[in-house]
Formats: C-alpha cells, structure tokens, sequence
C-alpha cells in the first residue's frame, strides 16, 4: 500500500463535531470532487465513523486508505484512483 | 449494480411530533447505507413536504425558545448539504399565505450548493410515481 499520510493532500475535510453518518457522506461528496490520483485528508472524532464506515466504504470502492489514531481523534487518508 | 429511489414525504408540523424530525434523519442516514450493500448498489433519497409539512421549512424557527429542543432547520440545512432533493408543495404554501422568501432555501453558510425547490404538487406526484419505496411522515 503507497505511504499516503507522507504525501501533501490535495484536500482536508474536517468532520470534527460531526457524528455518522455525516463523516461518510461528506467523505463522498469531497471525493466526487477530488481529482483523480488526489489524496482526502479527513479529520474525524466519531469512533463509529473513524473505524467502521469510512474504511469500510473505502475498501468497498478499492480505494486506499491509512488511518491514524490520534489521542482524541483520527486522521484518515484516501486516495481516490 | 442498481439504484434505489426512495422519497420522504413529510406531512407532519415540525413540532409536538418526531415524525419530521425522524423523516429528515432517515432521509440523511440513507445516503450511507450503501456500504452495507453488495455490487455497488445505491440508495437515493429525496424529501417533500406537503400539507402542514411545509411548516418544517420556515426560517428562523425559534424550537428553542417555546419548546427547549432543537429546531429542524439543522436537520433542513444537513439535507441540501448532502445534495439532496428536497421540494416544497408550492399549492400549500399558498394555502398558508407563505411566501418563497421565508422558507430555509439553501444551506450555503455550511457549504451546501443545492436549493430546496418550491414545486406544484404534480411534480411531487410524479417524484412519488418514479421512487421505488415512499415513505409519509
């Protein structure tokens, strides 16, 4: 798997505050956006949404993901193919 | 891989019931259901309100105040920031003397780029014809 939290993201979507499902479909909306090869960088505190969802829908679209555990949050990577 | 249309038709006042309130939550979580789902299946979902529903999209509903809840406007403004569609019954607001300009449009202050759309009943009627489940509220 690329090393993508090494890399400058092309964008940061801050889902802090917000709860699932809100994470997911901003997620997806930003990646609709994102240009191909383009790296999302997500700032997440929902647990649910941080270890389940977003992974979750990442894998199911093959797209690659890192995810880091903060001490309160996460910070999630994908990159969009 | 399919899509599945689903609309919410909210009937209900905003307040004194949850079923407005509950639609507007449904309609939002079914935009992340599709994780659960196989072969790249989707879910679209889309609201109207119609009747005493319109109700739900004044602005500045002051829930907090009279009542110590939340207003629906949150849940009005999380719904056009997902792109929703959501429409309006343009008869009905007649009905109630409510003009365009006193509804909650847009929810461009939180990065929503889709408008809420003021439409005749026939075109919520044939949104209802077209969706493969319907929902009232």
């Amino acid at each position: 798997m690329a090393d993508l939290k090494s890399q400058t993201p092309t964008q940061t979507l801050d889902v802090l505050g917000r709860v699932c499902p809100y994470p997911l479909v901003l997620t997806k909306k930003a990646l609709e956006k994102l240009p191909s090869g383009g790296i999302l960088k997500i700032l997440c505190d929902a647990p649910a949404s941080a270890e389940d969802s977003l992974p979750r829908f990442a894998e199911g679209k093959g797209y690659p993901i890192e995810v880091v555990k903060l001490a309160e949050s996460w910070e999630l990577y994908i990159q969009k193919p | 891989m399919a899509t599945k249309k689903l609309l919410f038709v909210v009937r209900a006042l905003p307040y004194k019931t949850e079923a407005s309130r509950l639609a507007l939550t449904h309609a939002i979580s079914s935009q992340s259901v599709e994780i659960y789902l196989k072969d790249g299946d989707l879910v679209e979902g889309s609201v109207a309100f119609i009747g005493d529903g319109v109700m739900n999209c004044l602005k500045n509903q002051q829930a907090m105040k009279h009542y110590g809840i939340t207003s629906i406007e949150g849940h009005m403004k999380n719904t056009l920031l997902l792109d929703m569609k959501v429409m309006v019954c343009k008869e009905d607001l007649d009905k109630f003397g409510i003009k365009e300009d006193a509804l909650l449009m847009d929810a461009e202050d939180i990065g929503g780029e889709t408008n809420a759309q003021v439409v005749p009943y026939s075109e919520i009627q044939k949104e209802m014809e077209s969706v493969d489940h319907l929902l009232f509220c």
